[in-house]
């Protein structure tokens, strides 16, 4: 657990982080969202000691992070900046062995570790291991980066745009990899981004910061439907509100008794992907089942556009 | 696209042909006109240019300009760089065998005193391969290992021929020949004083180097200092040096002890190690701060200590530019070094300044060939290392 205590940061005249306070749960993703030059770069370097708070603390796991030397605070820290920061003279392998190399694991245990997360992030180590980082692709770069971070199993994973740089479908699957890697490690993860469709995406909890104050701190389908009056309700008040708030639940939190024709839908796609296929398919309900079992319920378009609405 | 590779390829071709119509200009009239030789009755009186049908005999010199010829026209006509190479380096080789052979046949035969010298024909031919050579090597784009390797090779060529005694009979050989006791020494001085400033510019530059890129103030000090030091002509700073070091050496044993002198070794090395600084220390400044800021974060972010962050990644990654400033100094050096030898600091100035004292030009080449030759060797190692040192990520 990650309790943020009145962290203020100030830089002669300028508040670059207010007065933020927020608790980030063991083995969650909390992403922080908010417009550019709002402090959330800021906030997230004073985690891991970059940035010296001016005022206020940082406790993990009860233990204030300013009683821990620097570098083995950090070294315990997971973290991606945005560009990765891959070390170009190095090679993949001689990247992701740099925490370990300074914790002094001995060479087989980090060559082991290395080639493990090779795998994780389905890089062939045969093929990858000896590369430098310029022949990467963007996106090999980025799992690189992240797998560089992993390297010492941390409990706390700190992110900074991690995906900015992406094309779409490849930020799609880097998504999806860092949320599988999450489920299973259950890492901690602090992620900061300016792009809302992520935040809703990753996030447990997010937290909306606008000059350098956190406006609102709350799980998305909360922000969502009750967003702080201002700030919050302009950023995630737009016209596609319904569409985040359904993509949110589950086909198994709306579906109903009952069997229905047509192509069965797995009861844990998400309701916006559900409402596509319904449409799709002309058709006014579908069956819900896991792969080929037979259908006992069946989720329906009245079903699916109840939950796109903030509860009564 | 095809249209593109086209117009790309044509606004190639007219340069090629320019350097190759050059070339070809340069060897053709070279050998036509311009004296191939120049015979002396000794060292130091005027010579009597003679034209290379002149000099050798009817065959040697058909020899010589069938080589020539073919030269001229692998320049203008062939375009594979290869076979450009190929031709220039052995037109080099022929050229170098057939001087020394002109001069045994034009020196009577024991007389001790004749000097037999290339003349500006040869040196035309020489320059008009040797840049056909370069053109090729350039195009050729060989590797760091492969261009040391040619450069070895290049070296091993010149002392074959050079043992084989086939220019024995050359005024510059025999200048060495009277000289052969000195002249060891005179480049070993040569290479400490370059060598020596340089490492001492190295030993207190890149650790200079490292805190002008940290503190921003001491930088805005430093540097200009440098840059004014650069600025005072060589003599001029030798002169300077000698005073205080004079001084040094009359009154502190110690360093009377140590060897310094106001003048000899201690005041060039000391001004050579003086303009060697400024290459160092700027080169160092800016390699550092051209390492990316996000690799610095990086590293910063993963717990790398202030040095850890110094020796793993900042200096590794500032290395080319560094390697590219040591090469500034170190060709630099060779050449400043002549001068040394006005104070009294020995080296291959000593045949220079003698040479011209006694107007004789081959004593002035025997000292400077050596060093161009030596520049241009630490030029192409050195250069070589830049290229090994960012090849990873280049
Ligand atoms: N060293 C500094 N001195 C003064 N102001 C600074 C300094 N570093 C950052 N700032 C300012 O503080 C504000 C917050 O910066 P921060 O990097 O935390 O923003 P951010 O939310 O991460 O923005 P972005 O989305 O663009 O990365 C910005 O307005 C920035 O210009
Ligand atoms: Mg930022």
């Amino acid at each position: 657990m990650i309790a943020i205590e009145h962290l203020t940061k100030r830089i002669g005249e300028t508040t670059l982080v207010d007065d933020v306070s927020m608790v980030v749960d063991t083995g969650t993703i909390t992403v922080v969202v908010g417009t550019s030059g709002a402090g959330k770069s800021t906030l997230l370097r004073m985690i891991n000691r970059l940035i010296t708070p001016t005022s206020g603390r940082v406790l993990i796991d009860g233990q204030d992070t300013m009683d821990i030397p620097e570098d083995r605070l950090r070294h315990r820290i997971g973290y991606v900046i945005q560009g990765n920061g891959l070390f170009p003279h190095r090679t993949v392998a001689g990247n992701i062995a740099t925490v370990p190399r300074l914790l002094g694991w001995d060479q087989k245990r980090i060559r082991r570790r290395v080639e493990e997360l090779l795998d994780l992030f389905q890089l062939d180590p045969a093929e990858f291991a000896n590369k430098f980082p310029r022949h990467l692709s963007g996106g090999q770069q980025q799992r690189v980066g992240v797998a560089r971070a992993l390297a010492a199993e941390p409990r706390l994973l700190l992110m900074d745009e991690p995906f900015g740089a992406l094309d779409p479908i490849i930020r799609g699957k880097a998504q999806a990899d860092l949320i599988a890697i999450q489920r299973r490690f259950g890492t901690t993860i602090v992620l900061v981004t300016h792009d809302m469709e992520e935040a809703f995406h990753l996030g447990d909890r997010i937290a909306v910061m606008n000059d350098a104050q956190l406006l609102q701190y709350d799980t998305p389908a909360q922000l969502l439907t009750r967003p702080a009056a201002g700030f919050v309700e302009r950023l995630v008040g737009s016209s596609d509100r319904p569409f985040r708030l359904l993509s949110l639940a589950k086909v198994r939190d709306a579906m109903e008794p009952g069997d229905a024709p047509g192509e069965p839908i797995d009861p844990d796609v998400n309701l916006r992907d559900a409402l596509s296929r319904l449409i799709w398919a002309g058709a006014d309900r579908l069956p819900v089942a896991h792969g080929n079992d037979t259908a006992t319920a069946h989720i329906s378009v009245s079903g699916i556009l109840s939950h796109g609405r903030p509860p009564q | 696209m095809p249209d593109t590779t086209r117009s790309r390829a044509s606004s190639v071709r007219p340069s090629l042909d320019r350097l190759g119509a050059l070339v070809t200009l340069c060897v053709v009239l070279a050998l036509w006109l311009a004296p191939f030789v120049s015979v002396r009755a000794n060292r130091i009186v005027a010579g009597q240019p003679l034209t290379a049908i002149e000099a050798l005999p009817v065959s040697a010199a058909a020899a010589l300009w069938a080589v020539v010829l073919i030269v001229a026209a692998v320049a203008l006509l062939v375009r594979s760089p290869w076979i450009r190479l190929i031709t220039s380096v052995g037109g080099l080789l022929s050229l170098s065998v057939t001087v020394g052979f002109a001069a045994s046949v034009l020196t009577p035969a024991g007389d001790s005193f004749a000097r037999v010298s290339p003349a500006s024909g040869f040196w035309f031919l020489t320059l008009g391969m040797a840049l056909l050579a370069a053109d090729s090597v350039t195009r050729l784009n060989f590797t760091p290992g492969l261009r040391l390797a040619a450069l070895a090779l290049a070296a091993l060529a010149l002392w074959l021929v050079i043992a084989s005694g086939a220019w024995d009979d050359l005024s510059l050989m025999k200048e060495y020949a009277s000289r052969s006791d000195s002249f060891g020494g005179a480049v070993r001085q040569h290479l400490v004083l370059a060598l020596g400033s340089l490492a001492g510019a190295v030993i207190t530059g890149v650790p200079l180097g490292i805190l002008c890129h940290r503190l921003p103030a001491l930088r805005a000090l430093i540097l200009p200092a440098l840059n004014v030091i650069q600025t005072i002509p060589s003599i001029a700073l030798f002169g300077i040096l000698m005073v205080p070091l004079g001084f040094l050496a009359a009154t502190v044993p110690l360093a009377y002890a140590m060897g310094v002198r106001g003048i000899g070794t201690a005041p060039a090395v000391i001004a050579l190690f003086l303009y060697s600084l400024l290459p160092i220390v700027a080169n160092t400044a800016v390699g550092l701060a051209q390492v990316s800021p996000s690799v610095v974060d990086a590293a910063r972010g993963m717990g790398m200590s202030r040095w850890q962050r110094l020796f793993a990644i900042e200096i590794p990654l500032a290395l080319p530019v560094v390697l590219a400033g040591i090469r500034i100094v170190l060709v630099q050096n060779l050449g400043l070094a002549a001068v040394a030898a006005l104070i009294g600091g020995g080296g291959l100035g000593t045949f220079i300044f003698q040479g011209i004292g006694q107007t004789a030009i081959d004593l002035v080449l025997l000292g400077a060939l050596p060093i161009v030759l030596m520049a241009f060797v630490a030029a192409i190692v050195l250069d070589a290392m830049v290229d090994l040192a960012g090849g990873a990520r280049a």
